[in-house]
């Protein structure tokens, strides 16, 4: 006999057992597992996705960051360009103007220099003038020079034109005592006496003459009345010398200015 | 020479004997939950998995991909079944490699008892999805039909505890036969064979089942 009944009975037992027990060890826990996975693969994958979309706004806003960064730096540079063709500019204009200050300065100080010496020389020259004046006229006219002066000095006082007779006489009348000789020696009393009976007789009126000594009028005598002067002295004669000494001290100082502007 | 594991008797008491197929299928049984059991326990949720695992994995994804195929249907109440239907036959059959063992799926016995049990499975899971209307299907399209209807469900039953049974008991039986006549490398070769129609016909089972399963779950759409 092909079929035992008890055997079935007991096959369809174990079977159902069997089903049971496979999905008690079986398929439960494999497909819990498999789903728990899948699970998991797709929380990694959403992390994934979002950490992927957080890296693009990064790169985004990196890039944004990067290209504001290149534009406020193009910007600075282009400011700072700027700012340092203004300070060039400032710069070179300071240094032109000190160069201007300095050249400045230096022509006033030569040109201080250069009058300082003329006057030096002018008073020296004079003073030689007189020494040499005085020595000749003594030596070979044994004539004092001072007198010679003061002869020269009053037959100018003769000799006034209408003119300067009438300013003197004004001058007198409204100041008699402001009529001064100045002179850079002491004049003798006898030719003192001279000068003022000479000017009271062309002021035909009296006049109080006052006698000053003047170094600075370098053997020379001179009277001032209402702004004019009557004189005779060295320093006219000498003009001409620091004429051409001027002249000769220019082209030598401009000489000197080239070469430094060369420099 | 034992046909049948049937009459492989081991232990008799009165009505109740404890023969070949029941042995062995309790070996298979033992087999299948103690190696389930010892893989199942440690399973990893991570990416990374053990061999033994993912064969489990395959399987169980195998017949579930299987399943939804035929029945268009979440696997999920009918994969215990049809899965332990499918790997019950393929262990048994398998295992028939190893000198001594008989596979109990050779046993009329055990062929019927599935089929049975799959007799028994289709109308529980029909009912269980459609209801009462489930017996509607029995006097499509006319009343007239439902005797056939009947005969064919009992036929089907038959058929496939026939088919197993004849199968593997043939397999069986010609490895016997051809160890008396050729008794060197030929029997191997057969044997091979054997395994592969054991695999073939574990498949066709478990899918004739639930194709029947699927049928009668099948929600019929109105025209």
């Amino acid at each position: 006999m092909l079929i035992d009944w008890f055997t079935v009975i007991a096959q369809i037992i174990n079977f159902l057992v069997l089903v049971y027990l496979l999905k008690r060890f079986l398929y439960g826990p494999i497909i819990r597992a498999m789903d728990e996975r899948e699970k998991k693969i797709a929380l990694s994958l959403e992390g994934a996705r979002e950490k992927k979309d957080e890296a693009d706004l990064e790169a985004k806003d990196y890039r944004r960051k990067n290209r504001e960064f290149d534009e406020r730096r193009e910007e600075l540079f282009s400011q700072i360009r700027e700012e340092v063709e203004v300070r060039r500019k400032n710069l070179i204009d300071e240094a032109r103007d000190q160069v201007d200050t300095g050249r400045t300065k230096w022509y006033e100080a030569i040109r201080k220099e250069k009058e300082t010496f003329l006057q030096d020389l002018r008073w020296r020259a004079g003073k030689q003038t007189c020494v040499i004046s005085r020595r000749a006229l003594k030596d070979m006219a044994d004539v004092d020079l001072e007198n010679q002066i003061i002869h020269v000095f009053i037959e100018k006082l003769r000799s006034l034109n209408d003119d300067e007779l009438k300013e003197l006489k004004e001058s007198i009348r409204q100041s008699p005592q402001k009529i001064s000789v100045r002179s850079a020696f002491e004049v003798p009393k006898k030719m003192a006496g001279e000068i003022i009976e000479v000017l009271r007789n062309q002021a035909s009126s009296n006049v109080d003459v006052r006698f000053e000594i003047s170094p600075d009028l370098i053997c020379g005598i001179e009277l001032k009345f209402s702004g004019r002067r009557i004189s005779w002295n060295v320093a006219d004669y000498l003009e001409t010398l620091e004429e051409s000494l001027l002249a000769a001290l220019e082209s030598k100082a401009e000489k000197a200015a080239d070469r430094l502007s060369d420099k | 020479m034992h046909i049948t594991p049937d009459t492989l008797i081991i232990f008799q008491w009165g009505p109740v004997s404890l023969n070949g197929t029941i042995l062995f299928t309790w070996c298979v049984m033992i087999l299948m939950v103690v190696g389930s059991w010892l893989i199942t326990r440690n399973l990893s949720t991570e990416t990374h998995l053990s061999q033994w695992q993912n064969l489990l994995e395959v399987l169980v994804t195998g017949m579930r991909d299987e399943i939804r195929d035929i029945s268009s249907q979440d696997p999920g109440r009918y994969l215990s079944f049809v899965g332990t239907l499918f790997l019950f036959i393929a262990v048994s059959n398998v295992l028939s490699i190893v000198p001594g063992y008989k596979p109990p799926t050779g046993s009329f016995s055990t062929t019927a008892a599935l089929a049975l049990c799959v007799f028994v499975a289709v109308p529980l899971y029909g009912i269980s999805q459609k209801g009462i209307s489930y017996f509607k299907q029995y006097i499509e399209p006319s009343v007239f039909m439902l005797p056939f209807n009947i005969i064919g469900e009992i036929s089907r039953t038959f058929a496939m505890a026939v088919r197993l049974f004849g199968n593997i008991m043939s397999g069986t039986v010609i490895a016997a036969i051809l160890l008396s006549i050729a008794p060197l490398i030929f029997p191997v070769l057969m044997q091979v064979l054997g395994l592969l129609i054991g695999l073939i016909q574990a498949y066709i089972f478990a899918i004739l089942a639930m194709v029947y399963i699927a049928a009668a779950t099948r929600v019929q759409h109105p025209k």
